[in-house]
């Protein structure tokens, strides 16, 4: 139960590959971490350099003493992570973050992923299948380049579709068109940019079928302290602060910490009601 | 050098915040530590002299749109606009849990109006295991055109006085950088009643997202903490420290024991830390073990005698940096 007992740690670099143009996949020894790890755990690391908060980022997979991560270089923090030498020891949070919920034996569930949102899947399609749920995945991208993780995920046993916006790969779809021509499933997973997780999430609604998502925002702290990483949510959602609500406020929805509260939530508690 | 006197005694690390005594400098500062729950599950958070709050409104307050935050240069903007419960929720839910805090707990308050601040603190005075009140008068004051309490030192007087009237705790002016000339606002404070002073509060700023044109906060401005804003902390401190006479807690973007005794050289009695807790919770500890060798290194007994070290117009009373007494038997 890894959300419980995070810990501040080291965790040492064994090896780092760049798998496709600019996405990067890293090992690391670190027992604490990859012993507790479960699917949408993540870690907050200090990558060295002049920045003032940790990098969040979710764990790829584990292995015994070691887990992995696999993510885009997209700023800063992430280009410096990119190109630690292997050997060099970082301190690190984690495992962080809720998790998701795996229904009962028998059930099908199936996988959306957006680009880099591929990441907790290894972990959920691994349990998923150990706890005898029938489980499939999409994987979409804008483009082939895009794409990352989809052998690793076939390498589980898992029937991968992967769609693209150009066609580039796969097929010419977004993961959601792809999704809407699936047979029924009793569990729908996403992750991935917030316009696809908020067509995915209205999808969900519609077929009243049930479905989590994991969220990504810029955290401040990691830790649910500064409350800079908020989503929307509907009142009276257990992950919401059950605040009550103040007299001088329209807004009639409620607040929960991606970071904490999540990174995992039910598409129906999640209102889409802010810039995406 | 220690040396020559031979002690082998460890400074004393107690300061002193009006009639409240810390165990060290350090306190956490608000915002960046809620109640101090979350920091507990990884790190033992009685490193910490006394953590202080995130501030507690009358009204529960949903706060800001997202985005909230924006990384910046050493540094990072933030508005999250004081989301919290209110005051009720915060009296049945919220405080009978800090009798469990292992450090000294500082309560916040915000507020809009003079009358909000006094609602708030009178309802946080006597409540077991809070230990003194700061006042977040960098709120814009509602019944002024939302100009900030602390850039006006009537407004700032108002304030305080208003609820020293009413509350025993001791009360902590909590300062705003972002005024021309500090030292009328500090005055202000202190001839008002305030126990302590502290400063500074975070550097309104601003970022454009570029790529969106527009403003990369959806409140438009936030306000910078972190490293970057240091030098203007240290400015404000020295500036404070030769204006009043009661003690200051310094903070603005400590990161290290060296960034700390820079605060406490400057007139600083205590530091509070923020932003650096996210990305080094273990700052308070190291912050500690840093003021004790420092002091311990020119040979003062306590920490206390680093306030103002380097600020020859510090206007408090000087702890004197005296050396230790001889252990007995050593030769002079």
């Amino acid at each position: 139960m890894g959300s419980e007992t995070p810990v501040l740690t080291t965790a040492t670099l064994i090896s780092r590959e760049q798998v496709a143009p600019g996405f990067w996949y890293l090992g690391f020894r670190c027992p604490a971490i990859a012993r507790d790890a479960s699917p949408a755990s993540y870690i907050a690391l200090d990558v060295p350099g002049p920045f003032s908060v940790r990098l969040p980022l979710g764990i790829w997979t584990t292995s015994d003493d070691e887990f992995s991560l696999l993510f885009r270089e997209w700023g800063d923090r992430t280009r410096r992570l990119a190109h630690l030498s292997v050997g060099s020891q970082v301190s690190c949070i984690g495992p962080l973050g809720n998790q998701f919920t795996i229904p009962a034996r028998g059930s099908r569930a199936i996988i959306v992923a957006g680009g880099i949102g591929v990441v907790p899947f290894w972990l959920l399609a691994r349990d998923l299948r150990t706890a005898g749920v029938k489980v499939s995945a999409i994987v979409g991208a804008r483009t082939k380049d895009m794409l990352a993780g989809v052998e690793s995920l076939r390498e589980l046993g898992l029937d991968v579709r992967v769609c693209t916006d150009d066609g580039s790969e796969g097929e010419k779809a977004t993961a959601i068109d792809a999704l809407r021509t699936t047979g029924p499933v009793d569990m729908i997973y996403g992750c991935g940019p917030p316009g696809m997780l908020r067509a995915l999430c209205r999808h969900a609604v519609e077929a009243r079928t049930a479905c989590e998502i994991s969220m990504e925002e810029t955290f401040g702290c990691s830790l649910g302290t500064c409350w800079g990483c908020v989503v929307p949510v509907r009142r009276g959602c257990p992950q919401g602060t059950g605040y009550p609500p103040s007299p001088r406020d329209s807004r009639t929805y409620d607040y929960a910490r991606v970071c904490s509260d999540g990174t995992v939530f039910a598409a129906a508690d999640v209102m889409w009601l802010e810039a995406v | 050098m220690g040396g020559a006197n031979g002690a082998r005694s460890e400074p004393d690390l107690r300061v002193d915040i009006g009639r409240v005594t810390l165990a060290n400098p350090t306190v956490a500062a608000s915002g960046c530590y809620n109640r101090g729950a979350e920091f507990s599950r990884i790190v033992d958070i009685a490193a910490y002299g006394a953590i202080t709050l995130k501030s507690i409104t009358r009204e529960p307050r949903l706060g800001n749109a997202m985005p909230r935050i924006v990384l910046t240069p050493s540094g990072m903007l933030n508005a999250i606009g004081l989301q919290g419960p209110g005051i009720d929720y915060f009296v049945e839910h919220e405080a009978p849990k800090l009798a469990g805090v292992p450090t000294v707990v500082i309560a916040s308050v915000a507020g809009f109006t003079v009358g909000e601040f006094v609602d708030v603190a009178a309802r946080m005075d006597g409540l077991p295991g809070i230990a003194a009140i700061e006042l977040d008068v960098s709120c814009p004051n509602v019944d002024s055109e939302g100009e900030c309490f602390a850039v006006d030192p009537r407004a700032t007087d108002a304030v305080l006085a208003a609820v020293k009237r009413r509350v025993k705790l001791p009360i902590i002016a909590k300062l705003t950088p972002n005024v021309a000339d500090i030292r009328p606002i500090a005055r202000a404070a202190e001839e008002a009643g305030a126990d302590a002073i502290s400063l500074i509060n975070s550097l309104r700023g601003m970022a454009i997202d570029v790529e969106r044109t527009r403003p990369a906060l959806a409140n438009g401005t936030g306000g910078l903490t972190g490293p970057a804003i240091r030098p203007v902390a240290v400015y404000q401190i020295w500036e404070t420290a030769q204006t009043v006479k009661v003690p200051i807690i310094g903070m603005g973007g400590i990161e290290t024991g060296i960034d700390a005794i820079e605060l406490m050289l400057a007139g600083a009695s205590a530091v509070a830390i923020g932003t650096a807790n996210f990305r080094n919770p273990t700052v308070a500890a190291q912050v500690a073990a840093a003021l004790a060798a420092e002091a311990g290194r020119r040979g003062f007994a306590s920490v206390r005698a680093l306030t103002g070290l380097a600020n020859p117009g510090f206007a408090g009373a000087r702890w004197p940096a005296d050396r230790r007494p001889n252990p007995v038997g050593a030769r002079p």
